[in-house]
């Protein structure tokens, strides 16, 4: 899916963020991730947060150095929904209603 | 001055239950009533007389009478209300044996038996019970289906019951606890909608407890047949489990007749698919990103399939999303060509995406769609299920060289899985796909229908897979295949009910 491993969502920049920016915040989280950090090991994305590692840093700040890599990350990134602190949850449908096979005298 | 009664009770009885079997009017419950009337008096008869021979000191005749005229009157009850709960498997099946369910009874007893067990001993005893009856039978898939139950293998369960009308031996005692199966599991799903098709269809003699879940079911969905609320508390006062039920009932008649919750229809396109998110995104790209994003954590229905198609193709194509890369290329510095090739690229992704979760809801390529995601969805989805069809026949006819003689039950579980998978594909992919896969699957089909009759002599598995082929070649309209399974469906099948020709 392009939206969870999102070059953008994982470095935590907006789309409109320029190359040195990128690379700051690229720095900035290696380090954190490095300490130990808490709060550099997730990243929010419109699916919900995910675990951020340092190799998907770098490979973000790789492909955000490339113009058409990033050219294809923005179209996803700058078009999605907000990003989302809890995991998305699937539209609720009819309870089932658990048991009843039993109640009525079936197994199990 | 017991017996002529007696009798009489028992035919009518029986007269009842088979008119009911093939009813699901208000006649129905005239019927039951009479059965239940002839059920009582023969009780009432049985006693008296077993009472009588005990009173005069002719014990010794007196129990053989208890048997013969009580307990088969007793006996499906306490099979339903006694022996099934307590898990004794051996006394259910002894029970159904003597409870005179119709011709062949230990075909009624052996599905009773798997109903009532629990535990590796009592599968092991009806396992073995199952394969010395052969050929393969209805009796046999139901008793396989229910112990897959016990083991809270549902699917399974659900899928050898669907398979029952295949098979031409028909033993209605045994139709109706798979109806009764299949109502009570569909209920406990609240898949009303499903329910009411097999009632519309009659697809099984009804037992009172399917009649009221199919009352339920009419009442839920809002179907214009859906029954009174007078008829359904006659139905429920009919049923068994009136515990459980009472509250179910309730429930549906809280929904006036014709008014039920039936969900949205959609139309042939899926155009109004009631989780349509982001029908306030201005522009086609951000609509088909959020489409995307609800698609990926959603159920997929064919609906929202087709929305999400519609809206990547709406997007890819419109002039705002070629204007927006083609500004951001320039002003990243993109080497030149790069905005088709990212509307390429993304294309070619969206469409893995949908295609992965479209495959495993075993979902076809929505009707109508002429743009990049539709044409590579559609290409991609037949292709796939094509290969898989014909390697999963091949593998099937490949069991004839292997060596092993497999149990009759493992033949008929590999043709029905077999039979799933070629539907799904071919309800996914349209006549076009079903031309191209069905000279494979009746090539390898009749070669397998061949050798169970005549190597194996499971006739009725063999008839089945013959009536199957000769129903696609209609279908698709293969002149060659369509002679030679009018033959083969000519043939009198033999079965423990006699020689049956369909």
């Amino acid at each position: 899916m392009k939206l969870a491993d999102n070059p953008f969502f994982v470095l935590g920049v907006t789309t409109s963020a320029s190359r040195i920016e990128v690379e700051r915040e690229a720095q900035k989280l290696l380090g954190m991730l490095e300490l130990g950090f808490a709060e550099a090991r997730t990243y929010m994305t419109p699916l919900g947060p995910r675990e951020r590692s340092a190799e998907m840093v770098r490979a973000a700040v790789a492909a955000l150095r490339d113009p058409y890599r990033r050219l294809v990350a923005e179209l996803w990134a700058h078009h999605a929904p907000p990003s989302q602190a809890e995991p998305r949850a699937p539209t609720p449908t009819t309870p089932p209603r658990a048991g009843l096979r039993r109640a009525l005298g079936w197994r199990p | 001055m017991y017996a002529l009664p007696y009798l009489v009770l028992q035919r009518l009885r029986q007269a009842a239950i088979n008119a009911r079997r093939k009813n699901r009017s208000w006649h129905y419950l005239a019927w039951s009533v009479l059965a239940g009337l002839a059920n009582a008096a023969m009780l009432v008869l049985g006693a008296s007389f077993v009472l009588f021979l005990w009173s005069v000191a002719l014990w010794w005749l007196a129990i053989p009478m208890l048997a013969i005229l009580v307990v088969p009157v007793i006996a499906d009850t306490l099979v339903r209300f006694v022996f099934v709960p307590g898990g004794h498997h051996r006394l259910a099946y002894h029970a159904a044996l003597y409870s005179r369910p119709g011709s062949d009874p230990p075909a009624y007893a052996l599905c009773v038996a798997a109903w009532a067990a629990t535990g590796g001993t009592a599968v092991a005893w009806v396992s073995a019970r199952r394969e010395a009856r052969r050929p393969l039978g209805d009796g046999e898939v139901a008793a396989t289906a229910l112990l897959a139950a016990a083991r809270g293998d549902d699917a399974t369960a659900r899928e050898l019951l669907r398979s029952l009308p295949m098979l031409v031996e028909d033993h209605p005692a045994v139709r109706e606890l798979a109806g009764e199966w299949l109502a009570c599991d569909a209920a406990e799903r609240a898949a009303w909608s499903e329910l009411c098709e097999d009632a519309a269809r009659a697809r099984w003699p009804a037992t009172p407890l399917t009649y009221l879940l199919e009352g339920l079911a009419a009442r839920y969905t809002g179907a214009t047949t859906a029954p009174s609320a007078g008829e359904l508390w006659a139905r429920w006062a009919l049923a068994p489990r009136h515990r459980a039920t009472r509250a179910l009932v309730a429930g549906a008649l809280a929904i006036p007749p014709g008014t039920g919750a039936a969900p949205r229809p959609v139309d042939a396109a899926g155009a109004t698919d009631p989780a349509e998110p982001v029908a306030a995104a201005p522009t086609p790209l951000p609509r088909a990103v959020a489409a995307h994003l609800a698609f990926e954590v959603n159920p997929v229905t064919p609906a929202s399939l087709a929305y999400t198609v519609r809206a990547w193709d709406t997007a890819l194509v419109d002039a705002t999303t070629r204007q927006w890369l083609a500004q951001r290329a320039l002003e990243l510095d993109a080497p030149p060509g790069a905005v088709d090739r990212a509307i390429h690229e993304v294309a070619g992704a969206v469409t893995d995406d949908l295609a992965r979760r479209a495959e495993a809801a075993q979902l076809g390529a929505p009707p109508g769609t002429a743009g990049p995601v539709g044409h590579g969805l559609s290409r991609r989805l037949r292709h796939g299920r094509l290969d898989a069809l014909e390697a999963a026949f091949s593998r099937w006819a490949d069991r004839r060289h292997d060596n092993t003689r497999h149990p009759a039950i493992d033949e008929w579980r590999e043709f029905v899985a077999l039979l799933t998978a070629y539907n799904a594909a071919v309800t996914a992919g349209g006549l076009e796909l079903r031309r191209l896969a069905f000279p494979h699957a009746f090539s390898k089909g009749s070669n397998m229908a061949a050798w169970l009759w005549n190597k194996r002599e499971e006739y009725a598995l063999s008839h089945a897979i013959s009536k199957w082929l000769l129903a696609e070649a209609l279908v698709v309209g293969d002149a060659e295949a369509i002679e030679l399974g009018h033959r083969n469906c000519a043939l009198a099948i033999p079965t423990r009910l006699g020689r049956i020709s369909s």
